[in-house]
């Protein structure tokens, strides 16, 4: 058994401690918010909080998790009051929505590093296919 | 603001929806706790006719239900993709409904195999706009009709509907909510005037309105293909053969932490099996990752197909060429007299043009790779299939897809269940692309759900989606062109490609796939004498319907060579093509200059290093010119630092919607011109992830202006026409830049990508 916080909440799951937090978050506690994208750290689609740090859950060890609290977004906030889904609703920037998640909680984590505009944007370096980096600019310029 | 909801349609309209036909004038009145009112959207996107054959026309598919508590749903069958047309179709509905954008909810129909619609060819909303409006507006004037009923007064002058209410005029103090009047509509006779809102007074068609899908895309509810869950669910990983066409030799034996094994039949697109080819395993665990690791881990036994070697990205590319020369060609444009076939005619108005080009002043080809689809959300689909003993009794199948009615066709062939016990839900698609119209995916998660007995979710890994694509077809296009006094007096086109439509048995003999010359035929320009061809290619790879399908490829040709002759020539870029546009479209003339002035300023005061190129290209009746700024940093790299953008779709729903389809489709069209290829050796593709098919990051994306030209015309699609100008508007700016003309897609083949 494997104890996780997620969301303040705990939880017990009984995985392979190799299993990747991704994985676990979706299939076994049906938090599918945060998705699979590549596997292999390079898409930011999978990116959750831990201890307040951005982390690509693809790549990273549920084991690793203990004693750590992960933020999903999910957690993010309980009515989208959070300021970055504020910004993302005004400024209409999900289209298919897959990566957003993702690049949603990277610039959460960035703004809780205190970070602002462009520090910002090059902590969020990830893949949006559908081409919404111009209006994530736009978002973040206000953030 | 309007909201998306997912609570599926009663069973008692999903019943009524599969059963009964539409009257003559497209509709399907009934009451289902309230009024409910069902239409018909066009069933097909261009891209597949082939539903046109399975589906009917007289079932509804999309449905408006007005409570008598008020609520008002508007419910319908296609794919959000993505492109907002979800948001959008409700829009043109709740405009001629006469209710507010904040009174409605909108949700997905469910599919069975008679009803929902394909969603492509960039039709999903321009397609739709007539019929929705109607529905609406019947709609609105069965709500007038019961409150006729209820005064007595049969003069329709003294009623008007505005906010979700019908008012009478001359007692303004006498109004009923719609809801009220719900129940009684139901009965009500539909006028022959349903009164069309005159486009003058729009309220919401050709506003900014907020997407209604966009308040579960930031809060992680939106429920994609990959996100369904269900109670007691197994997962499930796919092995495809590695290599293009084999298969498997004998089922593996089920390894140590698997649920099963399951061996999986291949179907051809359309769901028909192909004789005798598993030609991939399914392995189920307990979550999915599990299942990854242990079909990564499996060995398994393939016979590999005798043409093996030769699929081979080199191979391939010197028999194209080859056969570029020396094949026989058909012509596809101007239309062969009767007394001609496509084929027959070729060498008659080849010599004729050949007689008026003499040495072409520019003789080139151009060259486009074959390209993976690589949709950010994997394939994937869910099946849970009931059983009583054996015997299966239900099937219900949630997926991403852009096809629902094929999904639930192939569902009863494989499980022989009669169309009634299938459900489809489609889910929010995680990028469409055209990837998702195909069945590949659909076909192994039932297989497996058959075989597990279990609700299971099947999962492409990203390297089994990279690999087993059906992939954009490499062309290569020869363009011969004559210049005498900065005019064009001769042009000849041929490009040679596989065609998507004969791979899936519906291209006749001997004529034209029209979607491999799109974008090379009904050109603005006017060209003296010229012609047309395409050549088929006759190799193996499975290709399929990429964003814009034809009109990527021939553009680049087409608005590349435009550019070759004006520098040819020693005109601007921009007069060239207006002196060639005489007798052309209007449209591209006006979307020319617009877009000539909208960048002129920043062309005339270009940085040093820096170089402008242009193109223009008209893609499912929407025209777009894109003007790009670049520089290059390095010799293995570039850098595109805007693109300006002019649009004209005709009438415009969303322009909110417009302008993120524009900065997507360029985003999508930069990725494919920079980096994007598929490679093949020995049969099997080599690149398999992000790593080594390099796509562009935030921090890279240029500064992207679009404008949208006024019209009054019928809209036309905006999901796919940002996408074509963009490829030789870069090759034009970097020929302009360096002198170096690309002619061989993409720039930069070998880039790679490294990790966040
Ligand atoms: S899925 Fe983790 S970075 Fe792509
Ligand atoms: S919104 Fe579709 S991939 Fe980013």
């Amino acid at each position: 058994m494997i104890s996780l916080n997620v969301n303040g909440n705990n939880y017990n799951v009984d995985v392979d401690p190799a299993t990747p937090l991704l994985w676990v978050l979706r299939d076994v506690l049906g938090l599918t918010g945060t998705k699979y994208g590549c596997g292999i750290e390079v898409c930011g689609a999978c990116t959750v909080m831990i201890d307040g740090q951005r982390e690509p859950s693809c790549v990273f060890d549920v084991s690793s998790a203990i004693g750590k609290k992960v933020v999903t977004i999910e957690g993010l906030s309980a009515d989208r009051s959070h300021p970055v889904q504020k910004a993302w609703i005004k400024h209409q920037v999900p289209q298919c929505g897959y990566c957003q998640s993702g690049m949603i909680m990277a610039c959460a984590a960035a703004m809780k590093a205190g970070h602002f505009g462009n520090e910002i944007l090059s902590e969020m370096n990830h893949i949006c296919i559908c081409g919404t980096y111009s209006r994530i600019k736009d978002a973040v310029g206000e953030l | 603001m309007t909201t998306y909801t997912s609570v599926p349609p009663t069973a008692e309209i999903n019943a009524t929806l599969a059963t009964h036909k539409l009257n003559r004038r497209g509709f399907l009145k009934f009451s289902a706790n309230g009024l409910a009112l069902a239409f018909a959207l066009p069933l097909i996107g261009r891209t597949d006719e082939a539903n046109a054959a399975l589906s009917s026309q007289d079932l509804a598919n999309s449905y408006i239900h007005v409570s008598p508590n008020g609520t008002i749903t508007l419910a319908f069958g296609g794919a959000e993709m993505g492109q907002g047309s979800m948001s959008g179709l409700a829009q043109i509905m709740a405009e001629e409904l006469m209710v507010d954008w904040t009174q409605i909810s909108v949700m997905q129909a469910l599919a069975n195999t008679v009803v929902s619609y394909t969603t492509g060819g960039s039709s999903a909303v321009s397609r739709r706009y007539t019929t929705l409006r109607t529905a609406g507006a019947a709609a609105r004037e069965l709500l007038v009709a019961a409150a006729m009923q209820e005064t007595g007064d049969s003069n329709r002058d003294n009623f008007k509907a505005d906010n979700a209410k019908i008012i009478y005029l001359p007692d303004t103090q006498i109004w009923w909510e719609y809801g009220e009047l719900a129940s009684a509509a139901a009965g009500m006779t539909l006028p022959n005037d349903l009164r069309l809102t005159n486009p003058a007074n729009f309220r919401l068609i050709g506003k900014p309105l907020p997407r209604v899908d966009i308040p579960a895309k930031v809060d992680g509810s939106a429920k994609f293909g990959i996100d369904i869950f269900l109670p007691g669910m197994v997962f499930a990983a796919i092995k495809h053969c590695p290599t293009i066409g084999g298969t498997l030799t004998s089922t593996p034996v089920k390894p140590a932490g698997a649920l099963a094994v399951v061996a999986c039949t291949a179907s051809n697109t359309r769901g028909n099996v192909i004789a005798g080819s598993k030609n991939a395993v399914a392995v189920v665990a307990s979550n999915s990752w599990l299942a990854f690791k242990l079909a990564k881990r499996l060995s398994v036994n393939w016979t590999l197909p005798a043409t093996t070697a030769d699929v081979d990205s080199t191979q391939l590319l010197a028999y194209a060429q080859a056969k570029l020369v020396s094949s026989a060609a058909l012509v596809a444009e101007p239309l062969p007299p009767t007394t001609f076939t496509p084929q027959s005619f070729a060498p008659v108005l080849e010599a004729d043009v050949a007689n008026t080009m003499g040495v072409p002043t520019i003789d080139a080809t151009y060259t486009a790779p074959y390209l993976a689809h690589a949709t950010m959300e994997v394939l994937n689909c869910t099946v849970n299939i009931m059983y009583a003993g054996d015997t299966p009794v239900s099937c219900e199948i949630w997926a991403p897809t852009q096809s629902a009615t094929t999904v639930a066709t192939n569902a009863a062939l494989l499980t022989l269940l009669p169309a009634t016990a299938i459900t489809v839900h489609t889910t929010f698609l995680g990028g469409g692309l055209g990837r998702k119209i195909e069945q590949d995916y659909i076909w192994q998660a039932i297989q497996v759900a058959m075989a597990v007995r279990k609700p299971v979710k099947l999962t492409w890994m990203r390297e089994e989606d990279f690999s087993h694509d059906q992939y954009r077809p490499m062309a290569l296009t020869r363009v011969r062109a004559k210049l005498a006094g900065g005019k064009i007096q001769a042009w000849s086109y041929r490009t040679l490609s596989q065609s998507i439509t004969a791979q899936r048995g519906r291209l006749t003999a001997g004529s034209v796939d029209s979607q491999a010359v799109e974008g090379a035929v009904h050109l603005p320009y006017t060209l003296g004498k010229y012609l047309v061809e395409w050549v088929p290619l006759d190799a193996g790879i499975p290709v399929g319907y990429w964003r814009s399908v034809g009109a990527s490829i021939n553009s680049f040709a087409v608005e590349s060579m435009m550019d070759e002759l004006a520098t040819a020539a020693g005109i601007d870029p921009f007069t060239f093509r207006y002196n060639h546009l005489g007798n052309g479209d209007p449209r591209a003339m006006a979307v020319l200059q617009a877009a000539d002035l909208l960048s002129s300023s920043w062309r005339k005061q270009l940085p040093a290093g820096h170089a402008w190129g242009v193109a223009i290209a008209q893609a499912f009746g929407t025209w777009v010119c894109e003007v790009v700024e670049i520089s290059q940093p390095s010799a293995s790299s570039l850098r595109v630092h805007r693109v300006d953008c002019v649009v004209d779709c005709g009438t415009v729903i969303n322009p909110g919607s417009v302008e993120a389809q524009m900065q997507g489709g360029i985003l999508h069209a930069l990725n494919a011109t920079l980096w994007g290829e598929a490679t093949f050796k020995a049969g099997v593709a080599t690149k398999l992830n992000f790593n080594n098919s390099r796509v562009m990051r935030l921090g890279e994306m240029p500064a992207v202006r679009v404008q949208i030209m006024p019209s009054t015309n019928a809209p036309s699609g905006i999901g796919e026409p940002g996408v074509p100008p963009l490829a030789p508007a870069l090759a034009n700016a970097y020929a302009r830049l360096g002198g170096i003309r690309i002619r061989k897609l993409p720039f930069f083949p070998n880039a790679t990508m490294g990790g966040l």
